[in-house]
């Protein structure tokens, strides 16, 4: 049996707000369990609040759980093991910005532990895959927010990692940086890596995802599987409407 | 991760002792701050030397402070402000910055302020000899000269420069100029030496007809000191001495 | 994974961020400007121009440098999280303790550099007006240097449980006071009669005694800083970087 990419068991998640008397609780994920499979491309949909950027962050090891086990292939969160795995875009990223893309790559490349022959190909490979290699010799002060974007996710692929956990990835792009990633995206499962997208857009999640799970309040309120949104009348629209009223 | 907070915790405050532990036998070389008797504009100045750890900086503003009190009119007897000039004592030929003498007449703040300097930093070793200086050759009160070098002293018990000027004190006292020049000639090759020493042991030394140590000294003012006064007298007797015009003794 | 590969990268990348930060070059010109007031106040002290000048400049060396170290180190892990860097760091086989030491290492390393460029900006000047080299002029950076490094990283530690930037600024300006007081705390406490003195004395453990890298005070004795004011100096940083270790491993982003 192969092992999920990643699993979460009856996960919760309590966020702790010190006040000068005592403290105020807030749950953000209630008894949450759900699977993603190796290779797998899921979607997160939910409203804000929902819970949907405190997952990505427990995947990530960004944040601990209060009770419940996360496991990516297999190992906790904050494992090297399972980090080495794992290629992280958070909903916009901040790059210096009198630094060139190259040189940030290189950074994050050795933080993610690659190292001399290694690590020029990689950054290289990288941004030829994201579209940034015409814009090398630009300061990051010169890009645009796509390409900011662009630049996000180029450092997410940079160890070639077999999950990517990507926290709005089209967020205020136009209409074309929107295309070429929703390619980048579909070419990057078709090599075999699984992708777990958060987004406010059901339309791309239509386009990208072989499953979606709709959060509602830190619940998993529905699983809906592509087979099923296309023989639903009204799509994954009406369901996700259905699902958060 | 979480699991090992406590471990954590424990190991950085044993560290911390360490740390302390290793420093527990420093002991400030500085005069303790009960010590200190600030003048109350001063109070500020001294607060802020003992926070910053900057004891010396606040030493030498302390110390030009006293030259500036030192170089402004005078303060007589009769509280009246009164420019520094007519008389010129024994043994001053010149004038002190840019009046017309070495700092003669009453300066009632000046041994407090010397004493200031060396309470906030006892090192600065050239202000105690300046202080002590000016006050017994300049302006005649040997007392407070001694118990300047006295307290100089008591936190640099091994400091020679000080049992110097406290010997030339006690001779100039006992009427003896020689042993004066004599108790002065040690110092006056030492960067510490104040220059109104230097010309001191320039007017005994003239005194006694030894014109070419006399010269030499008066050199020596000329090539090191910064004191326009001082230098312009020095230029003045090289050029008396090189014509043999030695005015009387 | 090179532990050591992984430290440095995070070293370098905070170090060379700092260099390319706009107030490093304001700091700069700062330095260079009381420096050189420092000249006129040396003027003012007549024949004792040297002192005042090597005094004048090492404090100013000293504040300035302590002044950008405060404000990098107290700003460096909170603007990290604001702007999400860190997602991007944590979210990568980076442990926290090696990050933690290699931001504090790259905090040290911008405090080298500030404490070189202005030694010798400020040994220029003296060199300018024929002045040598002050006594125990090394000495006396090596002491400033210990001396940032533990307030540096004490600030670490404090901005991991501080509410801004400001507040971990204000409370390590705290301790670099009251560190300085510390050999009067210790008078005090030889002096003080019962509870009064205990409590001076609890507080000598408290408070990190940062007069012994003053090494110029020591003058006329030998300004070497002994082995135990480099030991108290890694003691102190080691401990604050525990207790920032700490605090780091709980927090959550």
């Amino acid at each position: 049996m192969t092992v999920p990419a990643v699993l979460f068991t009856d996960v919760e998640k309590t966020y702790k707000r010190p006040r000068l008397l005592g403290a105020e609780y807030h749950a953000a994920l209630k008894g949450l369990s759900f699977e993603i499979k190796a290779g797998e491309v899921t979607g997160l949909l939910g409203l804000n609040g929902a819970g949907k950027t405190t997952i990505m962050k427990l995947i990530t090891g960004l944040l601990f759980p209060t009770a419940g086990i996360v496991r990516v292939f297999g190992h906790s969160p904050a494992d090297s093991a399972a980090k080495a795995r794992v290629g992280f875009l958070p909903e916009l990223p901040y790059f210096p910005p009198q630094i060139k893309p190259g040189e940030a790559l290189f950074y994050y490349g050795r933080l993610s532990g690659m190292a001399g022959a290694e690590l020029a190909p990689a950054v290289d490979s990288s941004m030829e895959k994201t579209g940034l290699k015409p814009h090398a010799g630009k300061r990051i002060s010169e890009f645009s927010k796509g390409m900011l974007q662009r630049l996000g996710l180029a450092q997410a692929l940079l160890h070639k990692p077999e999950l990517l956990v990507l926290d709005e990835p089209v967020s205020g792009l136009d209409p074309l940086a929107i295309h070429d990633i929703r390619a980048l995206l579909a070419g990057l499962n078709s090599e075999g890596r699984a992708i777990f997208i958060s987004s406010h857009s059901i339309s791309e999640a239509e386009k990208l995802c072989s499953r979606v799970l709709i959060m509602v309040r830190g619940s998993l309120a529905a699983t809906v599987t592509r087979e099923h949104w296309e023989s639903s009348p009204g799509g994954l629209e009406k369901i996700f409407v259905e699902a958060v009223k | 991760m979480r699991g090992r907070g406590l471990h954590l915790l424990a190991a950085a405050a044993l560290t911390w002792g360490a740390g302390g532990f290793a420093a527990r036998n420093f002991r400030s070389p500085f005069p303790p701050p009960s010590e200190m008797r600030v003048p109350a504009a001063g109070a500020t100045g001294d607060m802020l030397a003992l926070a910053l750890g900057a004891r010396r900086l606040f030493s030498d503003v302390w110390f030009i402070r006293l030259m500036q009190y030192y170089g402004t009119v005078e303060v007589h007897d009769d509280k009246e402000p009164q420019a520094r000039g007519a008389a010129e004592p024994a043994g001053h030929e010149g004038h002190h910055h840019e009046h017309g003498e070495f700092g003669t007449g009453n300066y009632p703040e000046f041994f407090s302020r010397a004493r200031h300097v060396l309470e906030v930093d006892h090192s600065f070793v050239a202000a105690g000899l300046y202080g002590a200086a000016s006050l017994a050759f300049n302006m005649q009160r040997a007392g407070e000269a001694e118990e300047l070098l006295r307290y100089g002293l008591r936190y640099s018990p091994r400091e020679w420069k000080y049992l110097s000027v406290l010997a030339a004190i006690g001779y100039s006292k006992a009427d003896n100029p020689a042993a004066v020049a004599q108790a002065i000639a040690p110092l006056l090759k030492d960067p510490d030496c104040p220059v109104m020493l230097k010309q001191q042991a320039a007017f005994l030394n003239k005194k006694q007809g030894n014109y070419a140590l006399a010269a030499a000294i008066y050199a020596d003012i000329l090539a090191t000191s910064h004191d326009e006064a001082y230098v312009n007298n020095a230029r003045k007797q090289l050029e008396l001495l090189s014509r043999h015009e030695i005015p009387p003794k | 994974m090179n532990i050591i590969y992984l430290i440095r990268a995070v070293a370098f990348n905070s170090f060379f961020e700092s260099v390319r930060n706009r107030f490093f070059t304001l700091f700069a010109v700062f330095a260079f400007t009381a420096v050189y007031a420092s000249l006129l106040a040396g003027v003012m002290a007549v024949d004792q121009e040297a002192r005042v000048l090597a005094d004048f400049g090492l404090a100013l060396i000293e504040l300035t440098a302590l002044a950008y170290a405060l404000f990098s180190a107290s700003s460096a892990l909170l603007k990290e999280a604001e702007t999400k860097t860190i997602y991007l760091v944590f979210s990568r086989p980076v442990p926290r303790w090696a990050y933690l030491a290699g931001k504090l290492a790259g905090a040290l390393l911008t405090a080298a550099l500030m404490l070189i460029v202005m030694g010798g900006i400020h040994l220029s000047l003296l060199a300018f007006r024929d002045f040598g080299l002050p006594d125990c002029y090394a000495w006396a950076l090596a002491g400033t240097f210990l001396k940032l490094a533990v307030i540096i990283s004490f600030a670490f530690f404090v901005s991991l449980f501080s509410t801004s930037a400001v507040s971990t600024l204000v409370i390590s300006s705290v301790m670099w006071t009251l560190g300085h007081f510390a050999a009067e705390t210790r008078f005090l406490a030889e002096q003080a009669p019962g509870l009064k003195g205990a409590a001076f004395k609890i507080l000598l453990w408290l408070i990190p005694n940062l007069q012994i890298f003053n090494a110029r005070d020591s003058a006329g004795a030998a300004c070497a800083l002994g082995p135990a004011v480099f030991f108290s100096a890694a003691a102190w940083v080691a401990a604050s970087y525990l207790a920032a270790l700490w605090m780091l491993s709980r927090k959550e982003f």
